[in-house]
């Protein structure tokens, strides 16, 4: 017999993990970390920067005692995103950068969402069922980016 | 026998899609549960061809012994 189901993933987990997942999707779409202090001194420009913010609903950072919770700051092309924890405790997306509009902005933030989504429930079902005993036979990514795992039990 | 087996398919959206092969079985029930319980929410289920194959038979089975 054989089934098929469709998940869509909710990101919950501590800040060290998110921030891991969000540095394996940047990569991969040419952005490149800034480092917060570098943040912070431009961001006296950013006043007149159109801005897109994106709340991810599907998500929680849990607080984890000692570990450092933040930010992460990335930008490709002029155009910077920040990754944070909102008052709710979910994660959020700003996204800010001249000559674009927030439209664009928007879609550039959900491209962003979706391939750390991507990376965060890889690297959680890898985990989770390699704990299990079973292992990763083949694992392709095709040209629409994405990623074939095939798994049996070992 | 066929090789029990997961395709597991990840979106660049992060939209997952499990599809289980020669899993006989209510088992193949309790993977796509365990992955869906592991990922997040269910948004979607089907059972595939393959799935039917195996309950005609079941049926077919059921009408023959029927008829004795």
């Amino acid at each position: 017999m054989s089934s098929c189901v469709i998940v869509t993933p909710l990101i919950i987990a501590g800040w060290p993990v998110i921030s891991a997942a969000v540095t394996a999707a940047v990569g991969s779409l040419g952005y490149s970390i800034v480092l917060p202090s570098a943040a912070v001194q431009t961001d006296a420009t950013a006043k007149t920067r159109t801005r897109a913010e994106i709340d991810i609903d599907d998500s929680e950072v849990l607080q984890e005692t000692g570990a450092a919770g933040g930010q992460i700051v990335v930008e490709r092309d002029g155009i910077r995103a920040l990754f944070s924890r909102d008052a709710r405790g979910a994660l959020k997306l700003c996204v800010e950068g001249d000559g674009h509009t927030k439209a664009e902005l928007k879609k550039i933030g959900e491209e962003l969402i979706g391939r750390v989504t991507q990376q965060y429930a890889y690297h959680k079902i890898v985990t989770e069922l390699q704990q299990r005993n079973m292992s990763i036979v083949d694992e392709q990514v095709s040209a629409d980016r994405t990623v074939k795992i095939r798994v049996r039990n070992l | 026998m066929a090789q029990e087996e997961l395709e597991i398919e990840i979106g660049p959206d992060g939209k997952v899609t499990v599809t289980t092969k020669g899993i006989k079985g209510p088992a193949c029930m309790d993977y796509a549960d365990l992955i869906a319980r592991i990922v997040g929410r269910e948004e979607h289920r089907e059972k595939t061809a393959e799935y039917y194959e195996q309950a005609e038979q079941i049926d077919r089975h059921i009408d023959i012994k029927q008829r004795r």
